[in-house]
């Protein structure tokens, strides 16, 4: 019945259905408000590394990345700042992948089924804690009565990526298909070995990805630097017993000051700490590529 | 006999053979120990922010939280400017942003063609991988001087009647503060939207569509309230991400000790007060009270973290019923 | 690949074995170049900086500074994650003793300037103290604003909104500048009070004084307070400010040097320094807003030789890099005073 009306409505070209030419306007608004915010996203992000690139790019002398932070109304550049920065995150990564990778092999193939979800809530509540909180945890802690350096800077930074490269290698594992490890079982190997030899290689991948996420994640991490380690010379310096000058303090202090030079140097920097954390996503990407291709093809 | 062996299966250690796990002893145990130690270092951190607040907790008891003051000079210390501060920009932020995401994520998933989808959705990507205190940069460079010579005069002279929008632009405020939190937010919220997206069991919409619904339509009345627990789970993360902001936030929000009804106006938030003054406080009750504002920050957070996960799991649990 | 693990797994351990090697070697031996660590006043932090190449020249002491902030510089101090701290502001009793045997010697003497950010004013603008306290406190919200225009008669002031810039963070400008305010606005005293960190009723905060002077840079109708090199490192325009005998000083050295003319010949405690607002016998020259600045030394430490060398280098032979960056040189008394406490610095 319903069906010859429709009918009769198509034919019937003078009585044309105000309803439904509404509802087409409506679904032209949402394809439009779809493409307008799709736009507006992208143009923002055009429009911040747009102004890094085009402020910072002229900075970018060799001067700019030989001499260390310039003193009170002189030049300098972030010598000192890039050394101290990769050091602290080269640190960082010693002391959370390892640790990471362990807790996540106790969620996935030791703990119960009551515990692993637990320690997922336990690991999404550290994730959760600010940045500048284990700032003032590892100040308090550590710093107090001892001094800033370089190490606490690490382990400050340290808690924040643990709990990401936790879940990312979590997650990962628990693609390992099931049928491996008890194969391995089957044929005699012990549990730590299957774990070691079999499964691991085979998320090694995942992982990767996930620590390369996490790295450009807290490589710009500005507040925990900020009470750990943020009173530092003015010179390139190997000395983690004492503060590192780091990339993103140095970038935060540039971008209080009226000087026009350290402003400058605020943009050039950080075109360089963006260049870094783009970098490092697009590694991501492509490892994951080549991860996801390697498990099709298994 | 080469010892150079891949095969898992022929090695172990004379323990081993015995039958007495001695690696598996060890391994499970590091494990162990490593997953363990995380849950002691949550409760460590939490008792750590805890005893460092004690001496202003004690002065002040619960009523800190809504008292508005912050008087070094007479030692009065109150943490309802911050809250207000964190809360409006925060809310600010998720009301420009969630329909943004919701609208970018369908794009990417409904709209766009598959080749184009992909290059937008990484470069939204990549606007999440913007360190923070760069967005500050810009924010104290580029962004303020804007809002204040542009958006808010623009702002007063079409909504001046509203108190929000009244009063002197400047390029310190919680305006300013608010817009580059929006900006932090949506990669955030608009990723997790697209994977819910995408997640979403085609059949839904296609039967609602062969009902005769047009597409926005059987977006929204099937795969919205499919998805709905999960639109609020990214809502609250995102949510979380801008509660927790301090060094963006302190470098253009202006650092006021009291509220203003303005949103041109200076003021301040949790993590920014915490950020621009932990280091120099003038006496232990500074100290402390800081500190009561990191406490007050971290159950705020912990209480939308933990929100958004149970959504999430109640979610997975429906979505495997379905 | 599981080769590649184990040499990670090896590297990491080496490297965690080098670092905690590298930990254990926290004091430096003899012979070698000594490393100071500071923190504290942005005030003095462009003298500081002209003292640390002459320092590392003349002792081989190297030393790190960081312009935190006073207050920072304090707390710092106090809980000893640096080797000196510096702040405009004297300790009070309650910050001296917990610092534990702490001595507070001043190591310079310089202005806070006022400068200030109208476009196209025709002049040097002219203050005193109570029309100033007013802006701070709100009751002075424009640039025409009739209490202005009775100072500045022939400035072309515009109607243009005033925005009071002050420090976020805890500073010894901001004590010297309310410690002013206070001494000649009862208002501002009971209102605002005197203190590195004071609740401010208007205006907008910034971190350092690099953040206020920034802030004024890029907006106009803004005023802040911050140390006279700031000002004119960046080419501000500052104020005039009205002194006890009636004249508009300007905060050079003869404003600084005039300000501290009336200090007594024998200065016996930090109480005697307090010189914002000098008494009119002072002089038509004297500037009214001028502090000395300090460094804050544990009596009882490692370091005390090398802290000892430094300190006592910076009253006598680093006076001499002051002038240029007006920092006027300490009057004798106060290098006197200075002496005294130096000693209370031993070695352990």
């Amino acid at each position: 019945m319903s069906h010859s009306e429709d009918v009769q409505d198509r034919h019937d070209v003078t009585v044309s259905s105000n309803n439904l030419r509404k509802r087409r306007i409506v679904e032209r608004l949402f394809a439009a408000s779809g493409i307008l915010s799709a736009a507006i996203a992208v143009g923002i992000l055009a429009l911040v590394l747009g102004t890094v690139l085009f402020k910072g790019l002229s900075q970018l002398k060799l001067d700019f990345f030989t001499k260390p932070r310039p003193l009170f109304g002189e030049e300098g550049g972030i010598a000192d700042a890039l050394v101290g920065s990769a050091v602290i995150v080269g640190m960082c990564i010693v002391v959370a992948v390892p640790l990471a990778v362990l807790i996540a092999i106790y969620m996935s193939e030791y703990a119960g089924p009551r515990v692993s979800p637990f320690l997922r809530i336990v690991l999404d509540v550290l994730n959760g804690v600010p940045a500048i909180v284990v700032g003032i945890f590892i100040f308090g802690i550590l710093v107090v009565g001892h001094g800033q350096s370089a190490v606490y800077g690490a382990l400050a930074l340290a808690i924040l990526m643990l709990p990401m490269v936790a879940r990312a290698t979590q997650e990962v594992l628990e693609i390992v298909p099931r049928s491996q490890r008890e194969a391995a079982l089957a044929l005699g190997v012990t549990k730590w070995r299957t774990t070691w030899s079999i499964v691991l290689p085979s998320a090694i991948g995942g992982i990767l990805t996930g620590v390369v996420i996490a790295v450009a994640r807290v490589a710009g991490e500005t507040a925990p630097l900020l009470f750990t380690s943020s009173i530092a010379a003015n010179q390139v310096s190997l000395d983690v017993s004492h503060a590192l000058p780091t990339l993103p303090v140095a970038i935060f202090t540039f971008s209080e000051s009226p000087d026009p030079n350290e402003q400058a140097a605020g943009w050039a920097a950080a075109l360089v700490l963006i260049a870094f954390v783009l970098v490092l996503n697009i590694a991501a990407k492509l490892i994951a590529g080549r991860q996801r291709r390697k498990l099709e093809g298994i | 006999m080469s010892t150079t062996t891949t095969d898992p299966a022929a090695s172990g250690t004379a323990l081993e053979r015995r039958g007495i796990p001695l690696g598996d002893l060890l391994f499970r145990g590091a494990a162990a120990a490593a997953a363990y130690g995380v849950v002691v270092l949550l409760g460590l951190i939490t008792w750590k922010i805890l005893d460092l607040a004690w001496p202003a907790i004690q002065e002040f008891g619960l009523e800190f939280i809504w008292t508005e003051a912050w008087n070094p000079v007479t030692d009065t210390y109150g943490a309802l400017t911050f809250i207000y501060g964190t809360v409006v920009t925060s809310v600010i932020a998720l009301l420009l942003a969630t329909p943004l995401s919701i609208a970018i994520a369908l794009f990417l998933t409904e709209i766009a063609p598959r080749r184009l989808a992909a290059p937008i959705a990484t470069m939204i990507e990549l606007l999440a991988a913007i360190p923070s205190v760069v967005l500050g940069l810009w924010g104290i460079l580029v962004f303020g001087p804007w809002v204040a010579q542009h958006l808010e005069p623009w702002l007063e002279s079409t909504l001046g009647f509203l108190p929000i929008f009244s009063g002197d632009p400047s390029q310190a405020g919680m305006l300013p503060a608010a817009l580059v939190l929006t900006i932090m937010i949506i990669p955030i919220t608009s990723a997790i939207c697209r994977e819910l997206f995408i997640r979403t069991p085609r059949e839904l919409t296609d039967g609602a569509m062969a009902l005769g619904s047009t597409r926005w339509e059987a977006i929204r009345g099937v795969m919205f309230a499919y998805a709905a627990p999960g639109i609020a789970a990214a809502v609250l993360l995102g949510l979380g991400r801008a509660f927790g902001e301090a060094i963006a936030v302190t470098q253009v929000i202006g650092g006021a000790d009291y509220i203003s009804r303005s949103l041109f106006a200076p003021a301040d938030t949790l993590g920014s007060r915490i950020a621009s003054q932990y280091q120099g406080a003038t006496s232990q009750l500074q100290a402390g009270s800081l500190l009561y504002l990191a406490a007050i920050l971290m159950v705020i957070s912990l209480v939308t973290n933990v929100l958004a996960q149970l959504i999430v799991r109640k979610f997975e649990k429906q979505r495997r019923a379905v | 690949m599981k080769r590649a693990l184990t040499l990670v797994i090896a590297l990491a351990a080496i490297s965690a074995v080098a670092l905690v090697a590298g930990r254990a070697q926290a004091a430096p031996t003899a012979g070698q170049d000594t490393n100071l660590t500071g923190a504290g006043a942005t005030f003095p932090y462009p003298l500081i900086s002209k003292w640390i190449p002459e320092l590392a020249k003349a002792y081989g002491i190297n030393i790190n500074y960081s312009p935190t902030g006073s207050g920072a510089g304090i707390a710092s101090i106090t809980a000893r994650t640096v080797d000196f701290g510096a702040s405009d502001a004297p300790l009070s009793s309650s910050q001296l003793a917990d610092c534990k045997s702490c001595v507070v010697v001043p190591w310079a003497l310089s202005a806070t300037s006022v400068p200030y950010n109208i476009p196209g004013v025709n002049g040097r603008l002219k203050l005193d103290g109570p029309t100033l306290a007013s802006i701070y406190l709100g009751r002075i919200t424009n640039w025409n604003d009739a209490a202005i225009k009775r100072l500045n008669g022939s400035l072309n002031l515009p109607d243009l909104k005033i925005t009071p810039v002050y420090r976020s963070d805890g500073s010894g400008t901001t004590y010297n500048f309310t410690e002013y305010l206070s001494s000649v606005s009862p208002a501002f005293k009971s209102e605002v009070g005197v203190n590195t960190s004071v609740s401010w009723k208007t205006g907008v905060g910034a971190r350092g004084s690099s953040g206020v002077a920034g802030v004024v840079k890029s907006t106009a109708g803004a005023l802040t307070y911050v140390d006279v090199a700031y000002s004119i490192a960046n080419k501000f325009q500052f104020a005039t400010i009205r002194n006890r005998a009636g004249k508009f000083a300007t905060p050079g050295l003869r404003g600084i040097n005039a300000a501290v003319s009336k200090l007594p010949k024998k200065v016996t405690s930090l109480q005697q320094l307090k010189i914002v607002d000098p008494p009119a016998s002072a002089g038509p020259l004297a500037y009214p807003i001028v502090t000395f600045t300090y460094v804050i030394v544990p009596t009882n430490s490692s370091k005390a030789a090398d802290l000892r060398k430094m300190v006592y280098w910076a009253v006598t032979r680093g006076q001499q890099f002051g002038p240029p960056l007006l920092f006027a040189k300490l009057p004798v008394p106060v290098q006197a005073f200075a002496f005294r406490e130096i000693k209370k610095i031993q070695a352990t």
